[in-house]
């Protein structure tokens, strides 16, 4: 009963705080006031304040987990949607998603490796330029964990969407569909939001390649970590 | 009958998402069970043995509030807070540089591919 109350509590603070903060996102766009940050940083200071253990607030958050595996089914709708998109640009998309995937699974386990991190930490970086859902499944897989890898794709989210423009300038790529494949393979949802901020077909481009690259990286992170560890 | 609707379609995803997760355990796949229901789902939409209608609003639903989902994992960090303290904070950097990384990779992987196309912008 009283594990009900607890649930109820926790479950229904946090659905409010979360709609709170998608008003407070509406007025003061930016990366860093995106709904997912600012509810995560009150939640775990209130925790930290009242010092509650993760496992009591968990008793009504794991009842949210229920929908994390239909989430990840529903991503297949947008690619749908996308279609003519898909086809039209299927050879750069394909390849470029795939190089990108490559080189980002790699350069974040050796990266972590070369500064000597805990191993857990090799098989939570690996999939953080996939969006949140499928990132905390490959963890989860690979025996890293999902808490750690929603952070690192969060990082990698915000990172993307701040800092991409600049990068890729610096790298002189203007066309905007190699422009919307490098922000969805690197910075997933909220590099995609930025990118529709540029242009609708950059936009496009890029929810395309978001859900590539999902498919993509869970198939080739096993292969690449057996491979680089 | 919206809430109805809506249900019925989340009920359909989390079948697809059960069937994903039968496959991969049955043939023993490393490839996530949530993908593998993923992949069928486009297919079925795309052969048009799925039609839009069917799904439609349940996963519009879904879609907008999907980062509501991963508040209660993202909670989690707290137990690793310890991870991004002192030399952590290095990997606030290696992610920013494999994002780079990532990016210009992919962006310049897709130019090459798009050279030689002349570019209808529709």
């Amino acid at each position: 009963m009283i594990n009900i109350v607890i649930g109820v509590v926790s479950l229904s603070g946090t659905i409010g705080l979360f709609f709170c903060a998608k008003l407070l996102y509406k007025k003061y766009r930016s990366p860093f006031t995106l709904p997912i940050l600012t509810t995560t940083i009150i939640i775990v200071s209130v925790l930290l304040i009242a010092s509650v253990p993760y496992s009591v607030y968990m008793i009504g958050g794991k009842w949210l987990d229920h929908l994390l595996g239909p989430v990840v089914v529903a991503l297949g709708y947008p690619l749908y949607k996308q279609w003519t998109i898909l086809k039209k640009y299927i050879g750069p998309l394909l390849i470029g998603v795939s190089g990108g995937a490559i080189f980002g699974v790699a350069s974040g386990v050796l990266l972590a490796k070369v500064f000597q991190f805990d191993e857990l930490i090799y098989y939570s970086i690996a999939s953080k330029s996939v969006t949140t859902p499928v990132s905390m499944d490959i963890a989860k897989t690979m025996g890293g964990a999902p808490s750690l890898a929603a952070a690192f794709v969060m990082m990698a989210g915000i990172g993307g969407a701040v800092l991409g423009p600049t990068f890729l300038k610096l790298a002189k790529v203007k066309h905007p569909v190699a422009r919307g494949i490098g922000m969805g393979t690197a910075s997933h949802a909220i590099g995609t939001s930025r990118a529709m901020e540029n242009s609708e077909l950059e936009g496009a481009v890029s929810t395309v390649a978001m859900t590539v690259s999902a498919i993509i990286v869970a198939v080739i992170t096993p292969l690449m970590i057996r491979l680089l560890l | 009958m919206n809430i109805f609707k809506i249900s019925l379609h989340i009920t359909l995803l989390y079948c697809f998402y059960l069937i994903g997760v039968w496959i991969q355990t049955t043939f023993n796949l490393f490839i996530p069970g949530s993908i593998i229901g993923m992949l069928l789902f486009f297919l079925l939409l795309a052969t048009n043995v799925l039609k839009d209608s069917w799904i439609e609003t349940g996963t519009k639903t879904l879609l907008n509030h999907m980062p509501l989902l991963f508040v209660p994992v993202t909670v989690g960090i707290i137990n690793y807070l310890g991870f991004f303290s002192g030399k952590g904070l290095l990997l606030v950097f290696i992610v920013i540089l494999s994002t780079a990384i990532v990016m210009i990779s992919a962006g310049w992987l897709a130019l090459l591919l798009l050279k030689g196309k002349v570019d209808t912008h529709d």
